[in-house]
């Protein structure tokens, strides 16, 4: 590898420069830097192994990303309302985001809820919650993404999503969609009042996944979330590592549980980032299909070809936007998307201008599904697949991302695997090492931000921020009527249950569709699972 | 001379701790000493606030509550009789909300993009043992 001569080549062919993660980059590249280049082996056709070229044969000609933009705030029919916008306005799929309150499984009422009841997502917290946020939604043809991120509560409300389909006589093998259910998230990722167990948060998470291999063919039902992995610190290196050892780590712990792999392992699916680094973000797609596709060959030998076969969303950067001249915002965004679909992506979200701000407005809303349909529409990008396979800078930086993610494995690897790395702390670390770098670099001035350390002005902001009543009344008012309508007992024994199995080894899952139709809140639910396996202290500091 | 001692806290459920951290970590590397304690009730900050003895409080709001929690957390101070605390906030906070809360006792915000170093500068200056310190 030629790097001595990436060391005196940069600015100007002057000094050094690096991509976003600290891959050296030359003024030029040429055949000399793809040495080993062997499009047969490395690239395969579209469709085909090692993937790398993308998991469909036509791609965007025979099938276009769904264009899926996040939605929740508030009350559920107010979330509603925000769907059946999306939908009227071209929206090909739904992307439900709920508050941290409820993706942390706990009520509404407590105590420490009463300022995120609503707040940058849906509050849900029962049966008749989901029924009003989903009605008069086609949940039979619409393909529906359920940003459960933390396993402690994603069980419970697809249990709620589940039992609501059922009402409505829409048989579980027709329903089509997501869940994120991701233990990292829970555990790494964000933060809460107490947290579950690492090895116990990933086992909820396989719980569900075990739930649907039986009942839901169609689901995804796990959403191994690069993307937050990246904005809570990581580079593209480390996203994409960390998006492939947990699925190892969930395909390790299904085979353990006895299921072969290829009944499970084609509906495993990732979400990724698309930040600023636009070449880098798609040699990052390109080789992680490749490491996906290489390992699970060889640790599960599927004969399925689906099951090592890594497919994703993307959301285009949070982190990368900026509170300062937030209208910047809807160009960085559109370059974002851009890197998406040219990694190959099966879904889209572009995020919102004023996404530092606030939650979207319906018009940052707009703007940002606007910006896919110019992509679709206007650019001409979809005409073709993988359009920069070959380029001797995309497929060297493919390459040494490759190496680089790989030898990232080996790191998880040698510390006995992912929940462990988690547990000790390793993960947290590495994450906030490499933002805390980052950070600096902002501050020195050494990376640019426009508008934030370059280009500044004091313009005041001229955008109208999104604002909303408060859900918590209406959350408090629901949790009443359910505690008065049910049958206590039968609640009880409900939970009972629920209890029993997870003290055990039985899947939650079943477990969770009888308690919430037995009347249990969201809330009551988790507590089982915080009595047993919470109080987990995050190694933060 | 005594350390700087700075209590930092999430209110409610807000999950977002990157911001909070590389704060923390900055004021560490500037020499301040750092208590986290994670999502927490406004009694329990301000609480660990007076067991700490700490000079500043350090807040951090993404998720849209902090207009429920940081004027409960200023009125606690007030009752406790430390209202000398300096209280940041830092986060996804809308100017006009930056505006009410600066006007009932938040001594200043540090929305996203604020640079760490403006962020222990402004600490060492209000605090009083920084180069160029305000006495307070």
């Amino acid at each position: 590898m030629p790097t001595d001569a990436n060391d005196t080549l940069g600015e100007g062919l002057g000094a050094l420069q690096r991509t976003n993660s600290g891959i050296p980059v030359k003024a030029v590249y040429t055949a000399d830097d793809i040495p080993d280049f062997d499009p047969a082996r490395d690239l395969g056709a579209p469709g085909a192994p090692p993937y790398t070229r993308g998991v469909h044969r036509d791609m965007y000609r025979g099938r276009l990303w769904t264009i899926r933009q996040l939605a929740g705030f508030g009350t559920p029919e107010e979330t509603n309302g925000r769907f059946r916008l999306l939908l009227d306005q071209g929206a090909t799929g739904i992307n439900c985001v709920f508050d941290f309150v409820t993706n942390r499984g706990f009520s509404s009422d407590h105590p420490l809820a009463e300022g995120d009841v609503g707040q940058g997502g849906v509050a849900i917290d029962c049966l008749s919650d989901m029924r009003r946020l989903f009605d008069g939604i086609p949940v039979e043809d619409v393909s529906v993404s359920l940003v459960l991120s933390n396993p402690v509560g994603a069980g419970v409300i697809f249990a709620a999503y589940l039992a609501m389909a059922r009402e409505r006589g829409i048989p579980w093998e027709k329903l089509r969609g997501t869940l994120q259910n991701d233990f990292l998230m829970e555990t790494v990722v964000l933060t809460a009042p107490n947290i579950l167990e690492p090895a116990f948060s990933l086992r909820l998470s396989v719980d569900v996944v075990e739930f649907c291999t039986q009942h839901l063919p169609q689901w995804n039902p796990i959403s191994f979330a690069g993307y937050n992995y990246r904005e809570a610190g990581a580079d593209a290196v480390q996203e994409a590592a960390l998006v492939i050892a947990h699925a190892l780590a969930v395909a390790d712990e299904m085979v353990r549980r006895g299921h072969p792999i290829d009944s499970f392992a084609p509906r495993l699916s990732s979400f990724f980032t698309a930040d600023n680094d636009l070449f880098e973000e798609v040699a990052k797609y390109r080789a992680a299909r490749r490491v996906y596709h290489r390992l699970f060959e060889e640790r599960f030998h599927p004969s399925d070809p689906r099951s090592s076969r890594l497919r994703f969303h993307v959301q285009t950067s949070g982190s990368a936007l900026t509170a300062q001249q937030p209208l910047n915002n809807v160009t960085r965004a559109a370059y974002h998307a851009l890197a998406a679909v040219l990694g190959g992506a099966q879904s889209l979200h572009v995020s919102a201008y004023d996404e530092a701000l606030c939650l979207p407005s319906e018009a940052a809303a707009l703007t940002a599904l606007r910006t896919q349909q110019v992509l679709v529409h206007e650019t001409g990008v979809t005409r073709t697949v993988d359009p920069l396979a070959g380029s001797y800078y995309v497929e060297h930086l493919t390459a040494e991302m490759e190496r680089r993610i790989l030898a990232y494995l080996s790191q998880v690897d040698e510390l006995g695997g992912l929940v462990r790395a988690v547990d000790s702390g390793w993960v947290h670390r590495e994450l906030m090492g490499t933002s805390y770098d980052r950070e600096i670099a902002i501050t020195s001035g050494e990376r640019k931000v426009v508008g934030v350390n370059c280009f500044t002005d004091d313009v005041p902001l001229e955008i109208e921020l999104f604002r909303f009543p408060s859900a918590l009344e209406q959350q408090k008012a629901t949790l009443a009527q359910l505690r008065a309508e049910r049958d206590e007992a039968r609640t009880q024994a409900a939970l009972d249950r629920l209890r029993e199995a997870v003290e055990g080894d039985g899947n939650s899952m079943p477990y969770l569709i009888d308690a919430v139709q037995a009347g249990a809140s969201v809330g009551e639910c988790c507590d089982v699972f915080r009595d047993l396996h919470g109080g987990w202290q995050q190694p933060l500091l | 001379m005594p350390l700087i001692k700075v209590v930092m806290a999430k209110m409610g459920f807000d999950a977002h701790y990157r911001g909070a951290m590389m704060v923390a970590r900055h004021l560490v590397q500037r020499g301040m000493e750092v208590v986290y304690i994670g999502n927490r009730l406004p009694e329990e900050i301000v609480r660990t606030v007076i067991d700490e003895d700490a000079q500043v409080l350090g807040l951090s709001s993404l998720s849209g509550n902090h207009m429920v929690m940081v004027p409960r957390i200023l009125a606690l101070l007030r009752q406790e009789g430390v209202e000398r605390v300096k209280v940041l906030l830092g986060g996804v906070i809308p100017t006009e909300d930056q505006k009410a809360l600066l006007s009932q006792g938040v001594s200043a915000v540090f929305g996203t993009g604020s640079s760490l170093d403006a962020i222990a500068d402004w600490i060492e200056a209000a605090v009083g043992r920084g180069p160029g310190a305000v006495q307070v």
